[in-house]
């Protein structure tokens, strides 16, 4: 590989790109700011330099570490220092670890990530396929209970809480009544916040507050930079210290790992500001409709595999405003238990009624559907218009994948419409990052309607809602957002149909996977899709070889569906708690007493290589179930999951969190981290 | 005889020894005495009282017991049916399609939305047709759309942030981006605090149900829009509604709840004002110190909706507030749109710390959603850095207003509700001649007020316009301004959803990014179209 050219882009390795034009694809817009060739020589004696004296062990799968070099180091250099005081005074720094990889790589491999943004992993050993076993069933959401000294602990702590913050209360109105006038009624108006609605709040949830809202810089990828903020007075005013941290990100909602502020779709995307700039200026009905959201909207369609989407500027707004077109008075939603917000916002203002069914548990929807189909409307037992079932394709707290094969089989027989939410599950879950209907194999246009974000594993804003063209029309003239709300931006359209079309593949096809893949639709098994004609993306967007291959969507996916499953394998092993499928990117780990989560999230933030998590407790999980959410990456390599994994293991020992499989059972951490690949498919 | 009670002893002997130690144990938990003590005089004073307790009792275990959502099964509708009937009824039922497909119609109405081809601007291309026409129908009041500067400066946010926050602003999804927007905007408006959304439309629908809860009174304006509406459909407090932009109307509504709450002698509830500075329906601009003063008097908190106002009126387009110099401190709740007032995407709301902060913990839209991609608030932030700085783009989009008005007013076969600095012109078919000469006159006849307790005004049954034929017409003229190359817009209504109605109206949005000489030709040539469709309607 010739050192001095500007290089392409494949986000992992590209050992040898046929397409030869990727040489002079770069050079006007070189990610690395590499000035010359001498420049990059020195980066690259550097990092050799680093190399050697890196600990890293030899990794079995990856080529010999004889002369390594890195990249993107001299470009990581630059952002990693801006703004960070400490790191110019000691020139390089990576001291938390998380500046460079573990295993630093060879002159053949070629990263242009950012490491911090979008880790780097050669080893081929580190990948899966997000795929349901044909034939098994689906697993049940079970709820695993803790030793029942942890559940008495977890109800006394609330008790605790709550008689202390009443005593409180009951002394602080007598003391000092100053700090109470805002639930007080005062020169004629009511409080806006009742004194008893806003108990929890006050009493709880202040408590924990550093775990919530932290801000934050740059890109939420594999790192991200805390601005550190300290409180004077017990969580009430948070102070910017103006210090930053940075850390291991495994909190945001970056699947497929696209939040990068470099690459192919960060180009893609530049030059569409430049030449669209950032607003569509409108509603889509009322000239606020643009050739790009076309485009998308052909774009997504084709992704998921129905036959027309139409794309909102925000995710919440795709349910609370587009529910209402498709059902309404005598119509019947069918929710499950722990729906989204934005479900239960869209079928209140739709005005159907709406009965909900214990979480993913089909007897329960099936005894539901007998009974309202039986009994028909209430009072007049007219039968109903239609029944919309609607369920999450990967709930967002617990990690659950919908049932959808045994869903299908009951909407055979009783004949209701299935909305699935695929907020989560888009580009995260099957072989194909489409979603649950590729995951379980299934043909997605069986499912009526399929809805998702594309804040999360495209790294960009907004939804969409994909179903037939005439039912898609409809939404579009029916819906709340087609009259009155903001298009999409061109900007976000773009970053969508970057990243999707570097899932997709960018046609000529990609090679096979393992035989099958085609178009071709026998009865019975689906068959995805081919890749996306070059004729569907607008003329200006030109990806580099490595997205448009499809080889690094497909490369992400892999990583993706590894690390989702190692780390939550891993956990199992190390003997604790966790909700959910395998397969899924959100892992959650049960915590169960409120003061566990503080001390959680601020174990993990302190530690050499700061790890930022998300700890939910009550009202969006149950009363005891309190957890941390861990949400994995395509963006992280093996060894930050390895890292997670140690972390956890430390804290869960101090902490007392392993109530998962028995002792006998259980892996010590080197053992999980040195057969992860054996870990991560069981 | 012998024998069983034999068989038995161990039982009883068993029983006397368990009640012994109950006992024993009992009188050695302190405290134990006076529980005795107190049971034992009150079952002295008053048998009834001991019996009424342990009804009292076993009515709270029995309680505890029932499941808590109480099962269809018990209640007097409810059918039973064998598994036999319940197939049979299953099979016979057959619902609707899910959606039905559009009728010509309302296939006709997609087809002719119209479509930019690149960048939107004031002289954006068209798809259909190739050709570059004058834009009067998309939302960029001050030109901010295709800015350079702020294209410049969202590519070096773009390079150090990327494109999405990947989370909601509870966990990792608070940018110092919007950390700034969100001062940016409340320094230019001259607010405590604001609170940044990731969608105008979405804003106002998340800050009426953040704060209006079940109990609470909202009396609210009966133009107000759609999203409006909603968030009031939502929040389920009771609402009271006034006659549209008639503020002696409000006053008599808010004396009456203030009575009625005396006449029931109910508790203190919040209570809220919900309006819009310019209104979405019709352009109309509410009389912002009235209105202040109204809520002051009667104590009520102001909800307004400044989406269409904010980034338009005042000399440097800080809204309502700027043009009627009423210090924003003095709205509770202000809210406006950072997508059709900053060019970008989202919306916001401003208002004391206390109002900002407790919709960070219930504002639905905000909780629940994505924060905003940093850039777009780089954009706004800028585009607040723009306005400031150049006011005179403010004063060019009144002149081009007031170019279009001067136009607009002579033509005698429509009626222009909006307000004369309203950036947004509705304009209405003008009602056949022989209801009376002066329409406003009849509207504002002395009968009795409506009712508050509805939406629909008194003189609801009296609207003589027709929706259908109204909106061909009006599409007609769409079709001919576009002929002659003007894009206009009908005001698109989702008909059979709406609380109210509303109008057909044709929708111009000015924008100061066309001069005063562009702006009077492309009117001129929306008049041109309205007089000759509407002339040929005669």
């Amino acid at each position: 590989m010739p050192a001095s050219s500007p290089l392409p882009s494949p986000m992992a390795l590209n050992i040898a790109a046929p397409n030869p034009s990727m040489f002079k694809k770069r050079s006007s817009q070189t990610l690395a700011p590499l000035a010359s060739a001498a420049s990059y020589l020195s980066a690259l004696s550097q990092a050799d330099a680093r190399a050697r004296h890196s600990h890293g062990r030899t990794p079995t799968a990856t080529p010999a570490l004889s002369l390594s070099s890195s990249i993107t180091s001299s470009s990581e250099d630059t952002v990693l220092n801006e703004g960070d005081p400490s790191s110019h005074a000691h020139g390089f720094d990576n001291f938390d670890g998380l500046a460079l990889p573990v295993r630093p790589p060879t002159s053949e491999q070629v990263f242009t990530t950012l490491h911090t943004e979008f880790g780097h992993c050669a080893n081929e050993a580190y990948r899966l396929t997000s795929q349901h076993t044909q034939g098994e069933a689906v697993p049940a959401h079970v709820e695993q209970d803790p030793p029942y000294y942890i559940l008495l602990s977890t109800y006394i702590s609330y008790l605790i809480l709550i008689c202390v913050g009443h005593v409180r209360d009951f002394v602080g109105k007598r003391l000092s009544p100053g700090s109470y006038t805002h639930l007080v009624p005062r020169n004629g108006y009511a409080p806006l916040n009742s004194d008893f609605d806003s108990f929890y709040t006050r009493r709880l949830k202040t408590r924990m507050d550093e775990c919530f809202s932290q801000p934050v810089t740059g890109v939420a990828g594999r790192t991200i930079m805390l601005l550190d903020r300290i409180s004077p007075d017990y969580n009430h005013t948070q102070i910017l210290t103006g210090t930053r941290t940075r850390a291991l990100n495994i909190s945001s909602y970056n699947y497929l790992g696209f939040a990068q502020a470099r690459g192919g779709c960060a180009d893609a995307v530049e030059e569409v500001i430049r030449r669209y700039g950032v607003s569509t200026c409108g509603a889509r009905l009322e000239g606020g409709s643009s050739d790009l959201h076309t485009v998308t909207e052909a774009l997504v369609a084709n992704f998921v595999g129905m036959e027309d989407a139409m794309i909102s500027s925000m995710g919440f707004a795709t349910n609370s405003a587009l529910i209402p077109a498709l059902v309404g008075k005598g119509c019947l939603v069918i929710s499950d238990e722990l729906n989204h917000a934005s479900i239960r916002f869209g079928t209140r203002l739709s005005g159907a009624n709406v009965r909900m069914f214990k979480h993913n548990d089909m007897g329960s929807l099936e005894a539901l559907l007998r009974e309202v189909i039986s009994q028909g409307q209430p009072k007049t037992h007219r039968p109903w218009k239609k029944i919309l079932v609607i369920v999450e394709g990967l709930y967002s707290m617990e990690g659950t994948l919908a049932n959808i094969p045994v869903i299908l089989e009951l909407k055979k027989k009783y004949k209701f419409y299935l909305f699935v939410d695929e907020a989560h599950s888009i580009g995260a879950l099957g072989p194909h990052g489409r979603g649950v209907a590729d995951y379980f194999n299934i043909p997605p246009r069986s499912i009526d309607i399929l809805m998702g974000t594309f804040t999360k594993s495209f790294g960009a804003a907004g939804g969409y809602i994909a179903g037939t063209k005439s039912l898609i029309d409809r939404v579009r003239l029916r819906g709340h957002l087609g009259p009155y709300a903001e298009a999409m931006t061109p900007p976000v359209l773009t970053q969508v149909l970057a990243s999707m079309a570097s899932i997709m593949g960018v046609s000529p096809p990609l090679p096979p996977l393992d035989g099958g893949e085609g178009v071709v639709t026998t009865s019975g098994t689906y068959v995805h899709p081919g890749p996306a004609p070059a004729s569907s993306l607008p003329n200006w967007l030109t990806l580099p070889y490595a997205l448009a291959s499809g080889t690094e969507g497909r490369t992400r996916l892999r990583r993706l569906a590894f690390n989702s499953r190692y780390l939550h394998n891993g956990l199992i092993k190390l003997g604790f708690i966790t909700y959910g499928h395998p397969s899924s990117p959100i892992v959650p780990l049960l915590l169960f007493n409120p003061g566990k989560m503080n001390m959680f999230h601020r174990m993990m933030k302190d530690r050499k290589t700061p790890i930022i998590v998300v700890v939910v407790a009550y009202p969006a999980t149950p009363l005891v179930t309190s957890r941390v959410r861990f949400c994995v990456s395509a963006a992280h390599t093996k060894e930050d999951v390895d890292v997670v994994l140690r972390a956890c293991d430390e804290v869960g020992d101090v902490l007392d969190l392993k109530h998962g499989i028995g002792r006998g059972e259980r892996w010590t951490v080197e053992k999980i981290v040195e057969r992860a690949a054996e870990v991560a498919g069981m | 005889m012998n024998s069983t009670s034999e068989t038995l002893e161990p039982l009883f002997n068993f029983l006397d020894t368990s009640l012994l130690t109950l006992e024993d144990t009992f009188n050695k938990l302190p405290g134990s005495a006076v529980i005795l003590r107190y049971v034992r005089s009150s079952h002295r004073n008053d048998p009834g009282r001991t019996v009424l307790e342990l009804i009292l009792l076993l009515f709270a275990i029995w309680t505890l017991l029932q499941s808590r959502t109480r099962a269809d099964r018990t209640e007097k509708h409810f059918i039973q049916f064998t598994d036999k009937e319940i197939d049979e009824l299953v099979d016979e039922w057959t619902p609707e399609p899910l959606g039905q497909p559009l009728s010509a119609k309302e296939q006709a109405d997609l087809a002719s939305v119209p479509i930019i081809a690149g960048p939107n601007g004031p002289k954006p291309k068209l798809v259909s047709t190739g050709k570059t026409v004058t834009n009067l129908a998309s939302l960029n009041f001050t030109g901010l759309a295709g800015n350079e500067h702020i294209k410049q400066r969202a590519i070096e946010t773009l390079k150090k942030y990327g494109l999405g926050s990947c989370g909601p602003p509870g966990f990792y999804g608070t940018l110092d981006v919007h950390m700034d927007l969100e001062r940016d905007i409340a320094d230019f408006l001259g607010a405590e605090s604001a609170i940044l959304y990731s969608q105008g439309f979405s804003t106002i629908s998340s800050v009426v149900p953040a704060f209006c809860k079940r109990g609470d009174i909202i009396v609210a304006d009966r133009g107000v829009s759609f999203a409006i509406h909603k968030g009031i459909q939502i929040s389920r407090s009771t609402v009271r509604w006034y006659d549209h932009n008639d503020l002696k109307s409000l006053e008599d509504v808010l004396e009456g709840v203030e009575k009625e709450r005396r006449k029931r002698r109910g508790p203190l509830t919040r209570r809220f004002i919900i309006t819009e500075g310019i209104f979405e329906k019709d352009g109309v601009m509410v009389d912002l110190p009235k209105l202040i003063e109204l809520k002051y008097k009667h104590k009520f908190r102001l909800i307004l909706d400044e989406s269409f106002s904010f980034g338009t009126v005042g000399r440097t387009g800080r809204g309502l507030t700027e043009l009627y110099n009423v210090p924003a401190e003095k709205v509770d709740m202000l809210v406006g749109s950072v997508a059709i007032g900053l060019c970008s995407s989202g919306g916001f709301c401003a208002g004391s710390q206390t109002v900002v902060d407790h919709q960070r913990i219930n504002g639905p839209s905000f909780v629940f959603s994505a924060s905003m991609p940093p850039l777009l608030s780089v954009s706004a932030s800028e585009g607040i850095n723009i306005l400031r700085s150049t006011p005179s783009i403010l004063t060019t989009l009144q002149e081009n207003i007031r170019a279009a008005r001067a136009i607009l007013d002579r033509v005698d076969c429509i009626t222009i509700p909006s307000h004369p600095a309203s950036p947004i012109i509705h304009i209405y078919v003008r009602s056949a001649p022989t209801t009376s000469l002066h329409p406003s006159a009849a509207a504002h006849s002395p009968t009795k007020p409506s009712n508050p307790a509805s939406v629909l005004p008194r003189d609801a049954a009296n609207w003589d316009w027709d929706v259908e034929t109204e909106e061909r017409v009006l599409q007609d003229v769409v079709e001919e301004a576009l002929a002659q190359g003007v894009m206009i817009t009908k005001a698109k209504r989702l008909r059979g959803q709406e609380a109210v109605e509303p109008r057909p109206s044709i929708r111009l949005a000015l924008t100061s990014a066309l001069t005063k000489k562009e702006t009077e030709k492309a009117v001129g040539v929306v008049k041109t179209a309205l007089v000759k469709v509407l002339g040929r309607r005669r």
